[in-house]
């Protein structure tokens, strides 16, 4: 009967999750290593007459999942012996929360509590064997070559955990700019560390603030759909009663 | 409406970028300043529709599912300790460190605290002090007849007395080292002091093993870079734009529901 609104209501609803995804993008734009992700928006296709012979199936819209942006970030020079940035499509291994392994593309890193190398967040980075990384407190003059091999002037150090995913869109976002996955992580042999860069987020502002536009222009238009089609039904009601 | 508060988490991590960042440029002619840089994080995901669960009796599954961040967080604001420029004043208490290491200063509490700052000076009874009149550790006292002060790049500190032939030596100024000395804490006036965090600290003499040699009538500059500084507040500020509006996008869109009758 009011197939017509709930049609109308699948699409904002599926609007207000494009919303808040497109806040989050927007909300990270200087984060660094920050993946932005899309809607998959999908047709879902429902005959609730439960005969085809009558016209047309209806179609409402499903918020499907979503998917990463996987663009490279802008890199930004700091001259930070202690930040890197990866060129190509590498992570870093990290222990994340419960000592689970996880991976993040954020390079900010910075020495913890016993010249332990960390992640801004606090995780220790790993590396090849799994095992944490620390740089031992005589250590000047800190070298991280495009392979991840940590120097210093006393010598070899250890090497960062570089990994490859064969498909990016499998890994899932953890918040503090981790990423975790079930698939396996090969050793990286397309990506790159550059030293004394960070990754910027990867978020691109002029697409989001459109898609933002766009979003509530479209939320506005199914609005007025509503609207009129709530018209019709009353002048319907109001016709049929008064002819009785 | 969850977009409300991810532009509200924007907003806030933006203007606290923003704080750390006029503070870098207010402190960009302090002697030994270290500046410092907010790391942003993405918050926490909420799982709609988890990636990996079955999409048919078929064992298809899908493949990304839907999870929804919920905006950014600061995950620190951490200080980078490279080294500074050395600009030259010709002041014989003037002391610059070229490479790691701080000067020990005894706080008025008894206290040990780490500076970068060499700007020492002479007290009443002509010991090393600090620009606040912070005793310089370990202690260094000047004859009132000593004519020329030279301390050198391991920081001994070798004066002529008048009327004698020999110079004087007396003493030398040692470093202290910390394992991570990010993790310093930062207590005003160019002083740090140690924390869990940084470690204990190592001391030992200007030049050898990891501390910097001392360089004399010389000052570290702070190495807060203007140009890098002016980008990332023009940055800050349009990512604050930014995210203002999708604060006012996400209320016109909740209007637009509430005229829904």
């Amino acid at each position: 009967m009011e197939n017509s609104i709930y049609l109308g209501l699948s699409k904002q609803m599926v609007l207000r999750t494009n919303m808040n995804i497109t806040a989050n993008n927007i909300a990270n734009v200087n984060t660094p290593g920050f993946r932005g992700q899309n809607t998959l928006f999908a047709e879902f296709i429902a005959d609730p007459r439960g005969d085809d012979s009558i016209g047309d199936p209806l179609s409402f819209v499903n918020d499907r999942g979503q998917y990463q942006i996987t663009d490279e970030g802008p890199l930004q020079q700091t001259d930070n012996p202690l930040d890197i940035a990866i060129v190509g499509p590498g992570f870093i291994g990290v222990q994340g929360p419960s000592g689970s392994p996880s991976y993040s593309r954020a390079g900010n890193l910075q020495l913890g509590l016993n010249g332990q190398l960390q992640t801004s967040a606090g995780y220790p980075v790993l590396n090849e064997g799994g095992a944490p990384i620390t740089i031992p407190a005589d250590a000047s003059e800190i070298k991280i070559d495009s392979k991840g091999v940590i120097s210093s002037q006393q010598g070899q150090i250890s090497r960062i955990k570089l990994v490859e995913f064969q498909n990016i869109q499998e890994l899932k976002p953890e918040g503090d700019n981790l990423y975790t996955t079930t698939a396996t992580a090969n050793p990286a042999t397309q990506s790159t560390v550059k030293q004394g860069y960070v990754e910027g987020s990867n978020v691109q502002a002029v697409l989001e603030m459109t898609n933002m536009i766009d979003t509530l222009r479209n939320y506005q238009s199914v609005q007025n759909m509503m609207q009129s089609e709530n018209e019709r039904l009353r002048g319907a009601i109001q016709r049929l009663t008064r002819s009785s | 409406m969850r977009s409300l508060d991810i532009g509200a988490t924007g907003m806030m991590a933006q203007q606290l970028n923003v704080d750390v960042i006029s503070n870098n440029i207010a402190n960009m002619t302090t002697t030994g300043y270290k500046r410092q840089r907010a790391a942003f994080q993405d918050l926490i995901y909420q799982n709609i529709d988890r990636p990996g669960s079955t999409s048919s009796d078929a064992d298809t599954i899908v493949p990304s599912g839907l999870q929804l961040g919920l905006g950014v967080r600061t995950g620190a604001v951490y200080r980078m300790t490279g080294q500074g420029a050395i600009q030259i004043t010709e002041n014989p208490l003037d002391l610059a460190i070229t490479g790691e290491g701080y000067f020990q200063i005894e706080l008025p509490s008894g206290e040990t605290a780490y500076s970068r700052d060499g700007t020492f000076q002479m007290n009443e009874n002509g010991e090393l002090v600090t620009v606040q009149g912070f005793l310089v550790q370990p202690g260094i006292t000047i004859p009132p007849d000593a004519v020329d002060i030279d301390i050198n790049d391991s920081g001994e500190v070798i004066v002529k007395i008048t009327g004698q032939v020999t110079l004087q030596n007396l003493g030398q100024i040692q470093l202290a080292s910390f394992v991570n000395p990010v993790g310093l804490e930062a207590v005003g006036d160019n002083l740090f002091i140690e924390t869990e965090a940084s470690g204990a600290p190592t001391t030992g003499n200007p030049g050898e093993d990891q501390f910097g040699a001392l360089r004399q009538g010389a000052l570290e500059q702070s190495n807060v870079n203007v140009v890098e500084e002016i980008t990332k507040l023009i940055s800050a500020q349009r990512a604050y734009e930014m995210n203002s509006n999708v604060i006012s996008t996400s209320d016109e869109m909740m209007q637009t529901t509430t005229q829904l009758r």
